[in-house]
């Protein structure tokens, strides 16, 4: 397999990259099955929807990828992918993802799909610093920072009280 | 105006002598005695921001299409539930600081609360009169963890709906009762709408109201039996030695207070946590990876991760499905221990005479040995609770992640437990050499190295 | 001096006065000057420490017979704090107080400007950040304040006090046990009564118990239940029939029975691999035409949505807990957690090429029970 990367993100090693091979049926897919549908104008609520029911699974509802099994390589991340790159792998099925012919999502809900995406692409985050929407993992070892921080406190405010 | 008001109160309540022998109470000088505060007003900020939240979440499983502020949602079908607790999050002013506070606050209280415990553990200072309290202690963690589940599972989101969907099964996989007792308690089979209502009610009356009885009950003991001191001079199991409440003690207690609200408010306001809407509404078709629970969850999970695929079945039938060994088991025993720990090392020390001064942990190398190999126990489950944000963070397999911890979690704990118990034995025996050479050369002058025929000073009981 | 002075007694070691401060300047001075109500609450706050703590009558060392400590030193007191003669071991004196009192005063001021910047931030609409900071920095300052107050201040004073022994005398015990046993005869005059009161705290667990029953159901025959019944269509999530030749090898797709759509315990993954790769078991041979497969979506580990699908390598995999199925042997658990298989559709064709179920699940599906069939 060719470490060639398509898109524009850079991908590490482990992550699967699509061969040449790949990349010349996703541009087919992209030229030929789906060059008609517009990726961007689909119902955002419903491609969410679909999201959730078929590819959250591997790549996690803040689309930053997923670990898998056995393969060797785990699924990547969406953020920096491009619609017509998601249209095409979502049709295409590259490496271990499945692939989802018109008969499973068709051009409409592909379309919701695609919109969706590109919508959290990056996430709303009001709350402040997103941890790489990691997830309570992460939370937790702030967590314990801060509660070890405390702990230095208490031994601050009884330590400092003496000369 | 303090003062009117002080002798208003008095004047009707006879209240002097108490105040009195209150503001005068003893407090050991000791930063480690302070720990458990900062559980204490994690738990004061938890029940102030969660009355916030109260006044605006709905726990409800009704279903609702989303028509709010946050785009990626409109649409969609959800459970009234999320559909507060997103309307919080992004209309009600200062809504997402106070519900982050709370978020954090849960997740702080509960290490503060190990912390504590971790120093009322390696200081035996759970010895008599004691046991009582950490009885009472370790209800107070387990109320504490439940609540924390309890209260991430009501906002109708993927991750925490999947989490409730793993309690189920275990609750179904409890011996004998485990059908019924899930059936009464959740109501009914799978996806079940009459859940999320009792949990809330749960989260906010039943739980907390136990958790302030039992904090009022620890602290009462406490206050009645005095703290105990660290070895030291003065400090006997006839005395305390320590500054008085007030003023000392009130301020640095107080301002202890506001500096954890101080942190808490920080991570509320500068670092995400819990973000639902990105997570959406709980889907039981639906699923995500890094599905994990609160971090003090995290243990469970990991065994329930590193747990092989074993069940005991006979006869055709099934018995002990797999996630019950991990998952009911395991937790179990481990609080049964925990619970009568106290009373355990009563027994094999032979002691159960009253004890108001500490243990510092290298006099008890198997204490603190077996504390060490615990905690060493729970950070490797913890990190196999993990191990798929670890393969995804570090491009690993998660498969080969799973392989090396279901060694090294034995591997790990064993080894901590040996190498503190063999520092621990090392430690004591050159305290009390020292301490020989001490007493020989207050009897004899310095630089005589002669040990003395017998040693009838006892400084310390040694423990097996 | 007010009466509450005469609280505590304990003077500093012989012969020194409580040092004079720069507490009265600070009083005089900048409290009537500096606005804010907070300021003027921690002043209050100090200004009862400083008088209680500094404003101290010297006392003269107390006869020996009233300290029943050992050891003693040269000044003890004789006032009973809580009925606990104590004594004092050690004070450290307050030094750098001007310097002291400045801390605690930009502290203060600090907090002030944490308190404006939030109540500015929280009219405005600001960000969660700000919010959160300024709060921060509220708390902050306060909590600093107090803490430098007490380190800088405020005399550190270690004192020594006998306690209380947990261990009763048996004179106090016995006496209890006398005063209730004076009462308990009373009541338990009538032997009736006994059997009454055993009857009503019986009754009343009986009620509390049964109603518990409100809470839910019992366990149904639905728990045995496989759910798909041979003939019934397989429908996607949209409503629409799946035909035989919907998938292609390597694609997937979630099912459920006609009339069950969406349905958490009907949930089936459709997919479809090459028919030469099957090894299914032999009783299995004809449950999957053409190469399409139907398993249980949810996981017999612990009832996750098992989502994942690896078309490389034919496993399917539960993102909960990593439980993994291998596809071509009937989903077979290949490492991880679960124990048992997924259970397996039976497939069949009908005449309009409708893929049909050929009856229900091949085991319960959903994670396991205590007698579970």
């Amino acid at each position: 397999m060719t470490a060639v990367e398509v898109g524009p993100s850079h991908m590490p090693s482990f992550v699967y990259v699509l061969s040449v091979d790949d990349m010349r049926a996703v541009s087919h897919y992209v030229t030929d099955k789906i060059a008609d549908i517009p990726l961007q104008e689909g119902d955002i609520g419903h491609g969410g929807e679909i999201f959730r029911m078929y590819c959250a699974s591997c790549h996690r509802t803040a689309v930053r990828g997923g670990a898998l099994a056995y393969d060797g390589s785990n699924a990547p991340s969406l953020a920096r992918k491009s619609p017509e790159l998601i249209a095409g792998a979502v049709r295409w099925g590259p490496g271990p993802m499945p692939s989802f012919p018109a008969s499973v999502i068709d051009d409409k809900q592909l379309s919701s799909l695609v919109t969706y995406i590109r919508a959290v692409q990056n996430p709303a985050s009001p709350g402040g610093f997103a941890l790489n929407w990691y997830g309570p993992v992460v939370e937790g070892c702030v967590a314990w920072i801060v509660v070890l921080g405390l702990v230095g406190f208490t031994i601050w405010i009884e330590k400092g009280g003496k000369g | 105006m303090i003062g009117f008001l002080a002798r208003t109160l008095d004047n009707r309540l006879r209240a002097s002598k108490f105040l009195r022998s209150a503001i005068n109470h003893v407090f050991p000088d000791h930063w480690s005695f302070m720990l458990g505060e900062i559980a204490l007003y994690c738990f004061v900020i938890l029940v102030a921001t969660g009355i916030f939240l109260a006044m605006f979440y709905d726990g409800s499983s009704a279903k609702v299409i989303y028509h709010g502020s946050y785009g990626p949602l409109r649409g969609v079908e959800m459970d009234k539930a999320l559909e507060s607790v997103i309307h919080i999050c992004f209309d009600v002013p200062a809504g997402l600081l106070i519900r982050q506070i709370h978020h954090w606050a849960a997740n702080v209280f509960i290490g503060a609360i190990l912390v504590h415990q971790a120093r009322i553990f390696f200081t035996a200072a759970f010895r008599k009169p004691r046991e009582l309290n950490w009885v009472v202690g370790m209800t107070l963690l387990i109320l504490a963890i439940v609540n924390g589940y309890l209260g991430y599972s009501i906002c109708g989101d993927l991750l925490s709906g999947a989490g409730m969907r793993i309690g189920y099964s275990i609750m179904l996989s409890i011996p004998v009762i485990g059908p019924w007792i899930t059936f009464l308690f959740m109501g009914g089979t799978v996806p079940v709408d009459a859940t999320l209502p009792r949990m809330y009610a749960l989260h906010i009356f039943l739980v907390p109201a136990l958790i302030t009885l039992l904090i009022v009950i620890h602290l009462g003991i406490v206050w009645r039996q005095m703290h105990t001191n660290y070895p030291g001079p003065h400090r006997t199991n006839k005395t305390i030695v320590g500054s008085r409440l007030w003023p000392s003690y009130t301020l640095k207690s107080l301002g202890l207070f506001l500096l954890i609200f101080a942190v808490l408010a920080a991570l509320g306001g500068l670092v995400q946590i819990d973000p639902v809407w990105v997570y959406g509404p709980y889907n039981p078709v639906a699923i995500l990876p890094g599905a994990q629970p609160d971090w003090y969850l995290g243990w469970i999970e990991g065994a329930m991760r590193l747990f092989p695929g074993v069940h005991i079945a006979s006869s055709g039938k099934l018995w002990f499905p797999e996630v019950f060994f991990p998952a009911v088991l395991f937790p179990m025993g481990l609080f049964i221990l925990l619970y009568l720990y106290p009373f355990l090392d009563e027994l094999f020390t032979f002691d159960a005479r009253e004890h108001h001064v500490l243990r510092l942990p290298w006099e008890q190398p198997f204490n603190t040995a077996f504390g060490c190999g615990l905690i060493a126990l729970l950070v490797v489950l913890e990190f196999a609770g993990g191990d798929d944000v670890v393969a995804l963070a570090g491009n690993y397999s998660v498969v080969e992640i799973r392989d090396i911890l279901r060694i090294l979690v034995f591997v790990v704990p064993v080894i901590t437990w040996a190498v503190a118990y063999v520092l621990c034995r090392r430690a004591r025996r050159r305290h009390l050499e020292r301490q020989k050479i001490e007493i020989v050369e207050s009897i004899a002058g310095p630089g005589c190295s002669a040990r003395p025929a017998d040693s009838s000073a006892e400084v310390m009981e040694p423990q097996a | 001096m007010k009466e509450r002075d005469q609280g505590d007694r304990v003077s500093e070691p012989c012969g020194t006065e409580a040092p004079a401060t720069s507490a009265d300047v600070f009083r005089e001075g900048k409290r009537s000057r500096l606005p804010g109500s907070l300021l003027a609450v921690g002043v209050l706050l100090w200004e009862w420490a400083a008088k209680t703590e500094r404003s101290q009558p010297h006392r003269s060392p107390s006869p020996e017979s009233a300290n029943p400590l050992p050891g003693g030193e040269e000044c003890g007191e004789t006032a009973n704090r809580g009925a606990l003669p104590s004594r004092v071991l050690e004070v450290e004196p307050v030094s750098h107080e001007q310097i002291g009192t400045f801390l605690v005063v930009c502290a203060f001021l600090v907090a002030l400007g944490g308190g404006i910047g939030f109540l500015i931030t929280y009219w405005t609409g600001g960000s969660n950040l700000l919010l959160g900071a300024m709060l921060a920095l509220f708390s902050a300052g306060m909590g600093m304040a107090l803490i430098l107050w007490s380190h800088l201040l405020t005399l550190n004073k270690q004192v020594v006090e006998p306690r209380e022994q947990m261990q009763p005398p048996p004179q106090e015990r016995e006496s209890v046990v006398e005063d209730f046993q004076a009462g308990a005869g009373q009541i338990h005059r009538r032997g009736i009564l006994k059997w009454m009161i055993a009857g009503g705290v019986g009754t009343i667990a009986a009620v509390v118990m049964s109603m518990f029953r409100s809470l839910g159901q019992s366990p149904d025959s639905t728990i045995y239940s496989r759910v798909w019944k041979r003939g019934q269509r397989l429908m996607t999530s949209e409503g629409k029939p799946v035909s035989i030749h919907m998938l292609v090898p390597g694609s997937t797709v979630i099912v459920f029975p006609e009339g069950s759509i969406g349905s958490e315990k009907a949930q089936t993954v459709l997919l479809r691999v090459d028919e030469g790769l099957l090894q299914l078991p032999s009783d299995r041979t004809d449950w999957a035409p053409n190469g399409n497969l139907a398993f249980s979506r949810v996981c017999t580990h612990a009832g996750c949505a098992v989502g994942m699908y690896e078309t490389t390598t034919h496993q399917l995999m539960c993102p909960c807990h990593q439980s993994t199925f291998d596809v071509l042997r009937g989903a077979e658990p290949s490492g991880g957690p679960a124990a048992r298989a997924l259970p397996q559709l039976p497939l069949y064709a009908d005449s309009d090429g409708v893929l049909r179920a050929g009856g229900g699940f091949s085991d319960i599906p959903g994670p396991g029970y205590w007698g579970m069939p």
